[in-house]
């Protein structure tokens, strides 16, 4: 199954490249003032869709400190966005700002607009509840309830209300189906999600995320703990989603960032450097620091 | 400083450490030990026939025909100590053979009367009749050995009187040679003496082997039968076999106890007989068996805690911690989830930790006093329930005076739920409030039980605030909430120090302790066995 | 596969859930969270509300006595006489206190070096797993309900007592004093334990690079750094030994009397605690006697208050420094 898929998976990346290289990318600095972007695979993309997350000179601040600073990025549907940079750059503080999960923080507080299918998420009127079951996320350690397989994967779906059992059955074997992991636990449901490997209890996290119907997938390093044959594995899982949802990844991983995302965002100290198509961020970055931290001379 | 002498001292340091450690769990094995070890006795020991006796007839407990057949056994052994003990009592004590004399004389004179015989030979026989009873009597009442054989050889005389002859009056000699075989072993000059030790022998045969059958029923059922347990009986059969006497030994020092034996008291009378005897057949008269008394747990006592159990008392503790339990533990709860997930540090939690910690520290007492004057006096009766202690006033009393411990665990349980089932959950599209229910509740239950399982064992063995809210020593078992309830703290309080009944049966005074203290115990376990079984899980994440 | 690479129909829906709140679900939830915050507060309070009314109660049924008698007949006075003629009573407490005082104190003195000496053994001498295994031992005994050891203390230790050290009676002080020390030592083991363990390793460190041997470290280091926890330690021992009262009521004699002379402790005393334990089942309420037994309650609250508070403090100052180190 998986010598199948990664030929298919490079291919893909070879259209883009291809398409990327006729419209005469990279050649123009980006993310001066957004929008109307300058860039010209933008604009040719733009026609086909409009952006599913919208970020206006977004800021958000712990107390007095700044987390991130004025980040003006559109995050484009059925795509994956990589978000990369330092430790400490801010990429998971703007990840979490998207689902507003840095509300657990106390003295959290944002300037500007972070607009999520045209709604700002910083709205007082926001529903939390369907802004977060509709931009799901998955976290950087794998985290599973002490529960059943089956019981995590209904979780969501419980909370929407839905009780039936047939219903229920067919959400989570669709769930575990759609993250690739059906196979392996199909047989050991009622069993603790906490027994399965940490590429394993990953997937399920997808799954589970999954579960909720979202259009937007948030995933925070989800490789990070994980060895690097579970990696390849959410890897492959990530490009096989994309075509139906919309994914934002922070990844430490340059590697990562390069083989599974579309677009790439450049993070550094709280601001956004650069946002472009990734083979443009990997091969023709406009920024110093850009090319500096994805040739691996900082960090 | 020398070095040497600074290794010494180091080592003196260590070993006075490792003394302390020590000391105290000398002090825990040697306070439980034997507190438990004497407690289990009222639940394992040999029960003896009289104790099948007591099950049987106070509790309806036992096989019928089985019983009947083993106390006739037994019967029969005793027959032969009573007889021994008959024997003797009868020398001691000539009462009976005086009335016995009186009524010889009395039918005597019936039957001379029906034979109408001429009135002179009636006088006459009658008068010797009458001599003849002097006589014996004077021989029965003197304590002098030789004016009663001398006044039995002049009863005897008479033996071949005709006038006497085949009449009732011939019984004159057997009482005279009964007598005079009593006389042979017995001198009458230490009547007064044996008066004295039989009673004891008889009061200890009596503790030994209850009331003889076919005496009247005493109306107490603690008197009603004899050593039920076998190490009982052996200190009967002590009492039975060594008179206890306080000797001066002169010089003005203290009076001390001396031992004697019983046999040597009696040495050379009937009654000398019986000590082997008994002493020889105590296991056929009991008919003692390994016993497993469990209904001690579930049966109310007899007489005071003589016989039956401690079920009440298990009953009322349990009621009073559990209805504490259920007013502290949602509070608890409630409260430690504010402090965990709604407030950050202002004054308001400032203020309930300070509060949460006052109440943890006020004396135990206190909390008794106070639920006197606010649950009985103030609140109960302004809601309509009979002024006075309930188990409904101790219960309130004790849920405040866990308060704090549930508090406590509950936060501390709370706050270690990892970080990330709250994320996973509020990102999954859950509201605070059902995040809480579905995953950190759950999550934290194990915590919560803990807590939950160690106040109970607080509440269950605090005595000082029941004293004057809920507990009674002695009383019916409560058929509502508005009663007073006996408890096993209060019991062994009362058992202990109150109850003069009590101490006639230590196996009892123990075996309430060691339900007490067991219960605790076996609380205490579970939570360690639930913490420890916790760590082990989130230590396999 | 096949199911891997078909998109998934309910994907495809796009945002089928309204992001922002209808007016009337923004004001219900509005209402909802004000609700529940307001509940949960008012649940939260109850311990508040709790400690509020012990103090309310306890004074209100305590102020009648220091109304008619003042405060100088409580406490100027060593005759404790409630069951005399009307009239002739006398309320004076000071036996009381001495009492409650004389059994605690010895019971520290026994207490304290054993206590600590312990914590330091479990702290820093013997290993990992041994502590594991021998504290919960020693936490095991302050579960014990006190009236197992006022049990004890009655029917082994008393007579035993007697017998062996040849004492008028077995129920005195020093029978109350050992025992409240085997109550209040598995508290200020475990207290002290905590506060020995806060102390960090480069403390203990240093001192050994000095040279210095175990001993000395623990004693002139160690010890010194967690002073406050400890201090914190033996307070909430003396507050479980002032505070108990089952134990001393059975234990102490319950003789009304500073003992001749005062630290003798083979006599019996009586506590504050006992006194209160003892007298109030046969008190008619509202009589003098029944305020003045409140009146040595609101004694024994406001003391534990005080020493709460200060434990609490130098708690704080313990955590605070070991927090510092770690």
């Amino acid at each position: 199954m998986n010598d199948e898929r990664i030929p298919n998976m490079l291919s893909l990346e070879e259209e883009q490249l291809a398409e990327a290289t006729l419209a005469g990318i990279g050649e123009t600095p980006v993310n001066q003032a957004l929008p109307p972007l300058q860039d010209g695979a933008f604009q040719h993309e733009q026609v086909a869709m409009t952006p599913i997350i919208r970020s206006e000179k977004f800021c958000l601040y712990y107390g007095a400190k700044a987390g991130v600073r004025d980040i003006t990025m559109d995050i484009y549907p059925r795509s994956v966005t990589a978000i990369i940079g330092p430790s400490g750059c801010g990429k998971s503080t703007f990840l979490r700002g998207i689902n507003r999960m840095n509300d657990l923080i106390p003295g959290v507080r944002t300037q500007g607009t972070l607009a999520v299918n045209g709604v700002d998420a910083y709205d007082r009127r926001i529903n939390l509840v369907n802004l977060r079951q509709q931009v799901g996320m998955v976290f950087q350690r794998p985290n599973p309830f002490p529960k059943s397989i089956y019981d995590n994967i209904a979780y969501g779906p419980r909370l929407q209300g839905i009780r039936g059992g047939n219903d229920l059955d067919e959400i989570v074997e669709n769930c575990l189906r759609h993250a690739a992991i059906w196979d392996e636990v199909k047989d050991t449901l009622r069993k603790s999600a906490l027994a399965l490997s940490g590429g394993q209890q990953q997937r399920l996290c997808i799954a589970r995320a999954l579960a909720t119907r979202p259009q937007v997938l948030l995933m925070d390093e989800p490789c990070s703990a994980l060895d690097p044959i579970a990696t390849a594995k959410i890897e492959e899982l990530i490009t096989s989603l994309k075509n139906e949802y919309t994914i934002v990844i922070v990844t430490h991983n340059m590697q990562q960032a390069a083989r599974v995302s579309d677009r790439a965002a450049f993070f550094c100290l709280g601001n956004l450097i650069e946002y472009d198509l990734t083979r443009v961020i990997f091969t023709k970055p406009v920024h110093k620091q850009t090319e500096d931290y994805v040739t691996g001379r900082f960090g | 400083m020398n070095v040497a002498l600074r290794q010494w001292l180091n080592r003196i340091f260590t070993m006075a450490a490792i003394l302390a450690v020590a000391m105290i769990v000398t002090a825990l094995v040697a306070i439980l030990l034997p507190m438990m070890w004497r407690g289990a006795g009222a639940v394992v020991f040999g029960g003896t026939v009289e104790f099948r006796r007591m099950q049987l007839e106070q509790f309806n407990r036992g096989d019928r025909a089985a019983l009947a057949a083993q106390v006739e056994a037994t019967n029969q052994v005793r027959a032969r100590a009573y007889e021994i003990l008959d024997r003797f009592v009868s020398g001691i004590d000539t009462t009976a053979l005086q009335t016995r004399v009186r009524q010889i004389h009395r039918e005597f004179t019936l039957q001379m009367n029906n034979r109408d015989l001429p009135p002179q030979t009636l006088a006459s026989s009658r008068e010797t009749s009458k001599q003849v009873r002097d006589q014996l009597l004077a021989a029965l009442e003197t304590t002098d050995k030789a004016v009663a054989l001398a006044a039995l050889d002049s009863v005897d005389a008479h033996a071949t009187d005709g006038t006497l002859k085949d009449t009732a009056a011939s019984n004159y000699f057997d009482v005279a040679r009964q007598y005079r075989q009593i006389l042979i072993r017995m001198d009458p000059a230490y009547r007064g003496e044996y008066a004295v030790a039989l009673g004891e022998v008889q009061e200890a045969v009596k503790r030994l082997f209850g009331p003889r059958p076919g005496d009247r029923l005493p109306a107490v059922v603690m008197d009603q039968y004899g050593a039920t347990r076998w190490d009982q009986a052996g200190q009967q059969l002590d009492r039975l076999l060594w008179a206890e006497k306080w000797e001066s030994p002169g010089d003005g020092q203290p009076v001390r106890k001396v031992r004697i034996s019983r046999a040597d008291q009696f040495a050379g009378t009937e009654m000398a007989e019986l000590f082997p005897y008994v002493y020889k057949n105590l296991r056929a008269m009991l008919l003692p068996e390994r016993t497993f008394y469990w209904q001690f747990f579930t049966d109310d006592n007899i007489s005071g805690h003589y016989f039956g159990g401690v079920g009440p008392e298990i009953i009322g503790t349990l009621l009073v911690t559990l209805l504490a339990i259920a007013f502290a533990l949602p509070t608890g709860v409630v409260a430690a989830a504010y402090l965990v997930e709604c407030a950050s540090d202002n004054l308001l939690t400032r203020v309930l930790r300070t509060c949460v910690n006052t109440l943890a520290g006020v004396p135990s007492i206190v909390f008794g006093l106070f639920g006197l004057a606010f649950f009985v006096i103030y609140l109960l009766p302004r809601l309509g329930l009979p002024e006075g202690s309930s188990i409904l006033a101790g219960a309130l009393t004790l849920a405040l005076l866990v308060l704090p411990v549930v508090i406590r665990a509950s936060e501390e349980a709370i706050r270690t739920v990892p970080r990330a089932y709250k994320e996973a959950s509020l990102a999954l599209g859950a509201s605070r409030f059902r995040c809480f229910v579905t995953v950190t509740l759950p999550a934290a239950m194990p915590g919560i039980l803990t807590g939950l399982i160690l106040s109970m064992s607080r509440a269950a063995g605090e005595t000082a605030p029941i004293l004057f809210t809920a507990g009674v020593a002695m009383g019916p078992i409560p058929t509502s909430l508005a009663q007073p309830t006996r408890t096993l703290a209060y019991g062994s309080y009362d058992m202990a120090v109150g109850d003069k009944m009590a101490a006639l049966a230590p196996h009892n005074q123990y075996g309430i302790v060691m339900t007490l203290v067991g219960l605790v115990l076996v609380l205490n376990l579970v939570a360690i066995v639930v913490r420890a079984r916790v760590s082990r899980r989130l230590r396999g994440q | 596969m096949t199911q891997i690479s078909q998109p998934d129909k309910r994907a495809a829906a796009g945002f089928d859930q309204p992001l922002l709140l209808t007016p009337a679900q923004d004001w219900v939830g509005w209402l909802a969270a004000r609700a529940g915050k307001a509940l949960l507060t008012l649940i939260t309070g109850t311990s508040v509300v709790a400690v509020g009314l012990i103090f309310i109660f306890i004074v209100r049924e305590a102020l009648p006595f220091f109304q008619s008698r003042g405060i100088s007949e409580a406490l100027g006075s060593t005759q404790w006489y409630p069951q005399a003629p009307a009239g002739h009573e006398e309320f004076g407490m000071l036996a009381l206190i001495f009492g409650s005082l004389d059994v605690t104190i010895g019971a520290l003195l026994l207490a304290v070096p054993t206590g600590i000496l312990a914590a330091l053994l479990l702290s820093d001498i013997v290993p990992f797993r041994a502590r594991q295994a021998i504290k919960p031992i020693i936490e095991l005994l302050a579960a014990i309900p006190s009236v197992a050891y006022g049990f004890f203390a009655v029917l082994v230790l008393a007579p035993a007592l007697q017998q062996y050290l040849g004492l008028p009676t077995g129920t005195n002080a020093f029978n109350s004093a050992v025992m409240l020390a085997v109550m209040a030592i598995p508290t200020i083991v475990s207290v002290a334990e905590d506060a020995l363990s806060a102390v960090s390793r480069d403390l203990r460190e240093a001192s050994y690079a000095c040279g210095a041997t175990r001993a000395e470290t623990l004693l002139k280091v160690v010890v010194p750094a967690a002073h406050n926890g400890i201090i914190a330690a033996i307070i909430l021992g003396m507050m479980r030994a002032i505070g108990e009262t089952m134990l001393v009521w059975m234990a102490s004699g319950n003789a009304c009397q500073i003992p001749t002379p005062w630290w003798d402790l083979s006599q019996s005393v009586r506590t504050m605690t006992a006194t209160i334990a003892g007298e109030m089942g046969e008190t008619p309420k509202g009589s003098d006697h029944y305020h003045a037994l409140f009146a040595v309650g609101l004694i024994l609250l406001v003391f534990s208050f005080a020493t709460n508070l200060l434990s609490e403090h130098l708690l704080r100052r313990s955590h605070a420094k070991g927090g510092g180190h770690a």
